[in-house]
């Protein structure tokens, strides 16, 4: 497996592993991360103004999830001069705030007539479901 | 000589899916270990490929690649194996709203064999629609494995074909190359065409086999910093 300190387009090899990274995403995190983006609205602020909206209770916004898996594979390029190109996400289920997340993600193809390796990325819940999935494009400069 | 083939997987073909066929097999290579499945059908939603040919990548990585179809009913999604001309002229097969039952009844009388999958999802599943309408005629089986499943949907699939009497298959799903292969059927039988396919899924030989790993405890969590806006 290649590593992130000598990462490069030649040493990164398809099945190479994202993570699997693990954390706990506060109810603050949210709320602190809704108030910068401007959208401070009863779902990403407080169960009880997210379940008059018929949601389970508090729940991430999309685009902080997207950084969120972002930052999985900025950790992972590291300091190899490597950055991402594009990024898709497919919200599968709500992330709910106050829980245990598992980033991970592999690196599943390469394309050498552009120097860019391609990875399925993914938030995982405690319970082993994948709440967002998506794939990423990386490129590495020569 | 059995065979186990993924019987649900989404190529980039299908708009929601970004996995080049050639990833998915490169991928089922490595893993072989992993996921021991002998071939895959591309089940891309709302349409049918009839000119892909895909028998070059089949010999550089030894998997059987078939071809199948997603359609959407009025019961549910519903995969279609054993596509025919015939069918793809009686059917539009990118209606969001076609009849279940006249899809299960004229794919079957055209050769075919359509297969309700995910029963046990909300909205795109079989189980809801059964609470609310009569339960279709001749349905043959339904997929009770599938690795898009949240907690429980599985469960309920497998309550429901228990309770009808409905064969039991298996599939990845997969919309990402790296879930490629983790759910699947294995057959009793060697299946090496769609033909062979459709025969033995009438058969009912088969069973759903799952080779996802089983998930480790999500050790303590360590908060992540961030600055207060």
């Amino acid at each position: 497996m290649s590593n992130a300190n000598n990462l490069t387009y030649e040493t990164v090899q398809i099945g190479d592993a994202l993570g699997p990274a693990e954390f706990h995403l506060s109810k603050d995190q949210v709320r602190a991360y809704a108030k910068t983006c401007g959208m401070w609205v009863p779902r990403f602020i407080d169960d009880e103004g997210a379940r008059k909206e018929g949601l389970p209770g508090m729940i991430t916004p999309g685009n902080m999830s997207l950084a969120i898996l972002s930052k999985l594979v900025t950790d992972w390029a590291g300091s190899s001069g490597a950055r991402v190109v594009r990024m898709g996400t497919t919200y599968r289920q709500p992330v709910m705030p106050d829980h245990t997340l598992t980033l991970q993600g592999f690196v599943t193809h390469k394309n050498e007539s552009d120097r860019t390796a391609e990875m399925d990325i993914w938030i995982e819940s405690e319970e082993g479901d994948r709440l967002v999935i998506g794939t990423a494009t990386v490129h590495f400069p020569r | 000589m059995s065979t186990t083939l993924d019987l649900h997987s989404h190529s980039e073909a299908s708009e929601d899916s970004r996995a080049p066929l050639e990833a998915y097999l490169n991928w089922l290579k490595l893993r072989r270990a992993e996921r021991p499945v002998d071939g895959v059908v591309l089940t891309e939603h709302r349409q049918f490929n009839k000119d892909a040919d895909y028998r070059a990548l089949e010999d550089r990585f030894g998997i059987l690649v078939l071809k199948a179809s997603e359609v959407e009913t009025d019961y549910g999604h519903v995969l279609v194996f054993g596509v025919t001309d015939e069918m793809t002229r009686r059917f539009d097969f990118a209606n969001v709203h076609l009849p279940a039952q006249e899809v299960i009844d004229e794919v079957a009388r055209m050769g075919g064999v359509a297969v309700p999958c995910h029963p046990g999802r909300p909205n795109v599943g079989l189980c809801e629609h059964y609470a609310k309408k009569p339960p279709l005629e001749n349905v043959i089986a339904v997929e009770v494995l599938n690795g898009g499943s949240r907690k429980g949907e599985d469960e309920r699939s497998v309550e429901l074909a228990q309770a009808r009497g409905y064969h039991a298959i298996g599939g990845s799903d997969s919309h990402l190359v790296s879930l490629i292969g983790l759910c699947a059927t294995r057959f009793e039988a060697e299946i090496r065409t769609i033909d062979d396919l459709v025969r033995e899924l009438k058969s009912g030989e088969y069973a759903p086999v799952d080779f996802r790993p089983r998930r480790k405890p999500v050790p303590h969590a360590t908060p992540v910093e961030v600055r207060q806006a």
